[in-house]
């Protein structure tokens, strides 16, 4: 028998769960109705009951090792079957953020983004930042010696207000902090999990790194997981829209900011657009994207609060910045096409507020989920999580593939 | 009784008239049954309508005093065919005949006569019984001044009676007064409660109906219900009085600890029991014992040595509920405490569910379900607690300061049964007998030795000083059945030492036993019998000239009616008879009978039937059934129209233990081919209405195989079957097997002698 495991409930931790959104975990009695329910859940140690016990004991080391809080979607299948309205998922998302918060670099930027308290210090910060990037410019223009635009064309677009150098270079320092921020985070977690791992005697990955992330990149785009819900079915849609909406609009804007180096760029596709720009459709039609899914996912949580929880601070912060990101950026674009001068440069400049503050904060807010849960899932294939003994129903499924196939090889014939 | 005038009664109703022609059966007895006459025969059409009763009545006004009414099961319209000085027999022609056997057949014709001649033979030999009617005393003696005794005495008394409430220890309150908080009792049960003993001793000592002796003991109570004559010892000084019942509530106490080394307990001082832990709370904190530093982690060990076959097989089923309530009251002491709750199952019945939720819903009281293996020294007076098999699929442990044993309760009761066979086993030795009989009383009085001093009630009573036990040491009755009865009549057992309960529980069983005592008061001034036989007046009367003192009767009862003398002749106490007859049954002589059923009554019924030639190819078996269980059944099967044999005819017996062999004699020299005996389930868990009736059937049937083979008749003849009172199909299962049977063995070679 190996060495019995010592539990060490951690009552701070309790609290803090308690405090933030997983206000009924202690009144699980360990049914494992949840498990039961998920379609998710794998059949070799399921979640979420083994995560609401640990939660109980208050055990912080494995639930932040545990990659299986990320393996929710929180379809909330299994707080509306929970016989005693523990709400599981209510207390996953508790620990998600938990989890970002632990596993940010450093660690204080996560204790900042759920807290409310830190919303002006937030702000301030990249108004700051972008404003001295804004004083600096012409002392470092004239250093470098660089020449001031001038011209029509050049009058209506921004870049006489930030040109381009200034906010590629400024944007760019920035991402590299955010990404040795996110590398270091997902390091953290990574390294965890196989502790964790190790500890409970899993052998070596089920299979590559390269085909791991493939996997989940694949469950990723297809939105695989969400459609597997039936309780908060319109979260699939929701997420979607913001999901697709936002990659259009990021890529876009490395687009736009790049215009001017990138060598592929001619014709319709060069940079200004003009309104009737593929471009620019696409980055309207993507906003607008992103503006439905956000009011969905609102709506969501206010009206069926019951159901998928009202959310707590740290979910309303997302949301909002990035409705902020996107309203602000059509803001400017009337404003722009209005020539309302220079009312236009002043929302700019907040729209930049607005994106540099998503990509700053981008480790420490819920838009990290994005980094751990694709972490987790890069794991879970990684290590076999997802794919152990196959069960009858997925032997089934194996066979119709099958199947599929045969009758697809014939058709060809 | 004057004159017996007996008058028949048949009843067409109810597919009576249609199934069978009523006016035959009058012909048929007057032309083949020898000695059966009846001086009015009449019928109706519905003689349960007022007309029908009318009827009756007319002829009683014309002197008839020995009614039959064959109609229904006696178990409809019971009180209906009543009358006063007529005593009546019910002949089952609905449910035993007409429901369950072929319309217009000539078997179920025959079988029809039997019954009304079977009934006929009954009237022609019973009379009326008439109460056993003495002074009674209706003062209530209750033992044990806890929770249970307290409420009964209270109970008691706010009906009205007189109550003597004795208790051990020097003052009332037991275990509740000793606990510093208790369960919620009211909704939503979450909050815990401080005890409300002061307000209840206050309560008694304020009635002047109830009269308190604390430090007391019973020295000796002797006598019978209405009649106890009890000794009690207080302060060393005696004092004598009469009660009429008693009601034993001595309640309980904790699992020996000692016995739980395996838990840690007396090898690690920082391990406790939650009695322990109790007393701790009455000082307003809890510690370590082992350096007296305040507990900060508490861990409980649930189930410690509870449903444990090796320790208490049973739930006590108040531990968890005190664990709960232990670590609430440690969370209210010390906010920064935690408590582990380590268990098996956590059982909160009912509303209780509230209670376990108000403890879950604490941030610092942690449940974990699994199997405690062991507890360790972890250094500096900590320990560990091991355990398997938990929820999270891991071997784990948790280091506390302090460990807690939730331990079971115990009842204190007293086995009067095995004390008996102890102190005989003394009274060997003593008299100075030899051999192989001195060698075994030794080997008992050796084994039997933690029994000696261990008496509560000291009664004066032949099988022992105290009720017998069952299961697990709880003198509990089957529940269902028979509520708070022990097997003692007018003695009756409230509380924990009646089964592991919670206060409100016990509050119940108190009441409950406080109204079965006065029931037992109310009708043994009547002279009527308590539960089942409720109100019959019969009671055994023994024909002592021919008694040879076999012991037979004062052994079996089981109620412990009949006391003895020094030679063994029995001594009369008809208030504890419960007027089952198994004393009839047993008696070799036959000496005990009662006005209304006696061996000779039941024998001129067999003899009643009419049991045709061999030649005529139509066997009779006799049914000898418990009227508790297994008439109730074949009249249920009688109503579902499930058909049996028509070759049986069955006479209730009051209990199978009733049953005298001589009548098993009787049948086969009458010439019936099979007799089946059917009583109710015996066993620990029993059914039986007379707890070993259908047990002590099986042991006399050992007789009866020898009588059997004396005659030379097949073993097979006679059969024991134990069915419960739901068993109808079953029951006629065993029936038509059994007349299968008999055909097959063959007719019986004295038909016709």
């Amino acid at each position: 028998m190996p060495e019995p495991t010592l539990l060490k409930p951690d009552q701070k931790f309790i609290n803090r769960i308690i405090k933030s959104g997983g206000g009924n975990i202690k009144k699980c009695f360990q049914c494992a109705t949840c498990s039961v329910v998920c379609e998710l859940s794998p059949d070799r140690r399921p979640f979420p009951r083994k995560e609401m016990i640990w939660a109980q004991w208050g055990l912080q080391d494995r639930l932040l090792a545990d990659p299986d809080v990320w393996l929710c979607h929180q379809c909330n299948d299994c707080s509306t079957h929970c016989p005693r309205g523990a709400k599981p998922s209510e207390v996953l998302a508790a620990l998600r953020r938990e989890s970002i918060i632990h596993h940010s670099v450093p660690r204080f930027l996560g204790k900042w983004m759920n807290d409310p308290r830190y919303v002006p210090l937030m702000l301030l910060i990249p108004t700051v930042l972008l404003g001295l990037a804004l004083l600096l410019k012409d002392p470092i223009e004239s250093v470098l010696g660089f020449s001031k635009q001038t011209g029509e064309r050049i009058v209506f677009s921004y870049s006489s207000m930030f040109p381009h150098w200034l906010l590629i270079s400024f944007f760019l320092f920035f991402s590299l902090l955010v990404l040795l921020a996110i590398i270091a985070g997902v390091m953290r977690f990574w390294r965890a999990m196989k502790a964790a791992d190790a500890r409970s005697g899993m052998t070596g990955p089920a299979k590559g790194l390269r085909a791991s992330i493939i996997a989940a990149l694949k469950n990723i785009i297809t939105h695989d997981k969400f459609a597997t819900c039936s309780t908060e079915r319109p979260r699939f849609l929701s997420h979607f829209l913001v999901f697709y909406g936002f990659i259009a609009l990021f890529v876009v804007s490395i687009w736009a900011m790049t215009a001017k180096y990138n060598p592929l760029i001619y014709s319709s596709f060069a940079y200004p657009f003009s309104f009737w720009s593929p471009w620019r459709i696409l980055a309207n039609v993507a906003g607008i994207a992103v503006v439905i899914g956000c009011l969905l996912m609102i709506i969501e949580r206010l009206n069926e609060n019951k159901k998928a929880g009202a959310g707590s601070y740290f979910d309303w912060a997302f949301i909002g910045i990035l409705l902020c990101v996107v309203l602000s950026g059509f803001v400017t674009e009337i404003l722009h096409y209005g020539r309302v001068e220079p009312h236009r440069h002043i929302v700019y400049f907040v729209h930049l507020v607005f994106v540099f503050a998503l990509l700053i904060y981008l480790p420490y807010s819920k838009f990290a989920h994005m980094i751990y849960r694709t972490t987790a899932m890069v794991y879970a294939e990684y290590s076999g999580r997802d794919a152990e003994a196959p069960t009858a129903a997925a032997g089934k499924k194996q066979e119709g593939e099958k199947e599929e196939k045969n009758k697809a090889e014939e058709s060809k014939e | 009784m004057s004159e017996k005038k007996v008058a028949v009664y048949i009843c067409k109703g109810c597919d009576i008239g249609k199934s069978i022609n009523v006016d035959a059966i009058q012909e048929a007895i007057d032309e083949d049954y020898d000695e059966i006459e009846a001086d009015i025969w009449q019928t109706h059409d519905c003689l349960c309508a007022d007309e029908g009763i009318e009827l009756i009545k007319k002829d009683i006004g014309e002197g008839a005093n020995a009614l039959v009414v064959a109609a229904c099961s006696s178990r409809f319209k019971t009180t209906d065919f009543l009358f006063d000085g007529c005593f009546t027999d019910r002949v089952n022609l609905r449910e035993h005949v007409v429901w369950s056997h072929e319309a217009g057949h000539e078997d179920t014709q025959m079988l029809a006569n039997d019954y009304v001649a079977m009934g006929i033979a009954r009237v022609g030999k019973a009379e009326i019984p008439e109460p056993f009617s003495e002074e009674i005393n209706k003062t209530i003696l209750v033992v044990g001044g806890g929770h249970s005794g307290m409420t009964a005495a209270l109970e008691t008394a706010k009906a009205g009676y007189e109550v003597v409430l004795v208790e051990k220890e020097d003052k009332l309150g037991g275990w509740r007064g000793k606990f510093s908080r208790v369960f919620p009792t009211s909704s939503p049960y979450r909050e815990l409660l401080e005890p409300d003993v002061n307000e209840r001793i206050e309560e008694l000592q304020g009635n002047d109906k109830v009269t308190i002796h604390t430090s007391a003991s019973i020295e000796k109570i002797a006598g019978q219900p209405g009649q106890f004559d009890v000794t009690l010892k207080t302060n060393g000084s005696t004092e004598n009085f009469r009660v009429g019942a008693i009601i034993q509530a001595t309640g309980w106490q904790p699992y020996d600890a000692n016995k739980l080394g395996h838990l840690g307990y007396g090898k690690f001082k920082n391990v406790i029991t939650n009695v322990e832990l109790e007393e701790q709370f009455t000082q307003g904190k809890v510690t370590r014992p082992s350096d007296g530093k305040p507990a900060k982690r508490i861990a409980f060990i649930q189930c410690a040595g509870s449903r444990d076959e090796e320790h208490l097989p049973y739930c006590s089923a108040v531990c968890c509920r005190a664990t709960l309530k232990h670590s609430i009251r440690i969370r209210e002491l010390d906010g920064e405490a935690q408590a582990f709750v380590l268990y098996k199952d956590i059982r909160t019945p009912g509303q209780f569910e509230g209670f376990y939720l108000r403890a879950q819903e604490d941030p610092g009281i942690f449940f974990m379900k699994g199997e405690v293996e062991k507890v360790e020294d972890a250094g500096g007076d900590n320990l560990t607690v091991e355990m398997t098999d938990t929820l999270i699929d891991e071997h784990v442990k948790v280091e506390a300061d302090l460990v807690v044993l939730a331990t079971g309760m115990v009842p204190n009761s007293a086995d009067g049964e095995t004390i008996r066979k102890y102190t005989d086993s003394l009274g060997i030795i003593e008299k100075g007998e030899e051999g192989a009989q001195l060698e075994m009383a030794k080997t008992t009085s050796e084994e039997l030795k933690s029994y000696e001093g261990t008496e509560i009630l000291n009664l004066d009573y032949r099988q022992g000083p105290d009720f017998p036990v069952l299961k697990y040491n709880f003198p509990d009755s089957h529940f269902i059945c028979f509520p708070y009865e022990t097997r003692r009549t007018g003695i009756y057992a409230a509380g924990c030492m009646r089964a592991p309960n919670d206060t409100d529980a016990c509050r119940e069983d108190a009441t409950g036993a406080a109204l079965k005592a006065i029931q037992c008061l109310e009708l043994a001034e009547k002279g009527y019998a308590v539960h089942p036989r409720w109100g019959d007046q019969s009671w055994p009367e023994f024909a002592m000239q021919r008694c040879t003192q076999c012991k037979r009767c004062t052994e079996e009862c089981p109620f412990g009616t009949l006391n003895e003398d020094a030679k063994g002749t029995p001594l009369e106490n008809p208030l504890r008879c419960r007027r089952c007859g198994i004393c009839l049954g047993a008696c070799p002589e036959r000496i005990v009978s009662f006005k209304d059923y006696a061996v000779n009554i039941i024998s001129a019924m067999i003899k009643a039937v009419h049991v045709p030639d061999e030649d005529e190819e139509k066997p009779r078996m006799l049914g000898l059934i418990c009227e508790n269980d297994a008439y109730p059944a074949l009249d249920l099967a009688g109503m579902k129209r499930i058909q049996h044999s028509a070759f049986i005819r069955f006479i209730p017996v009051r209990c199978l233990g009733s049953v005298n062999v001589v009548w098993i004699a009787d049948a086969l020299s009458k010439g019936y081919d099979g007799i089946l005996l059917v009583g109710c389930k015996s066993g620990d868990d029993y059914q039986c209405h007379y707890i070993r009736g259908s047990e002590l059937m099986g042991t006399r049937g050992e007789n009866i195989q020898e009588k059997l083979k004396q005659l030379a008749l097949e073993e097979e003849r006679v059969r024991v079957e134990e069915i419960s009172i739901t068993d109808g199909e079953k029951l006629v299962q065993i029936i038509n097997e059994f007349a299968e049977q008999i055909e097959e063995v063959g007719m019986n070679p004295f038909k016709g002698f």
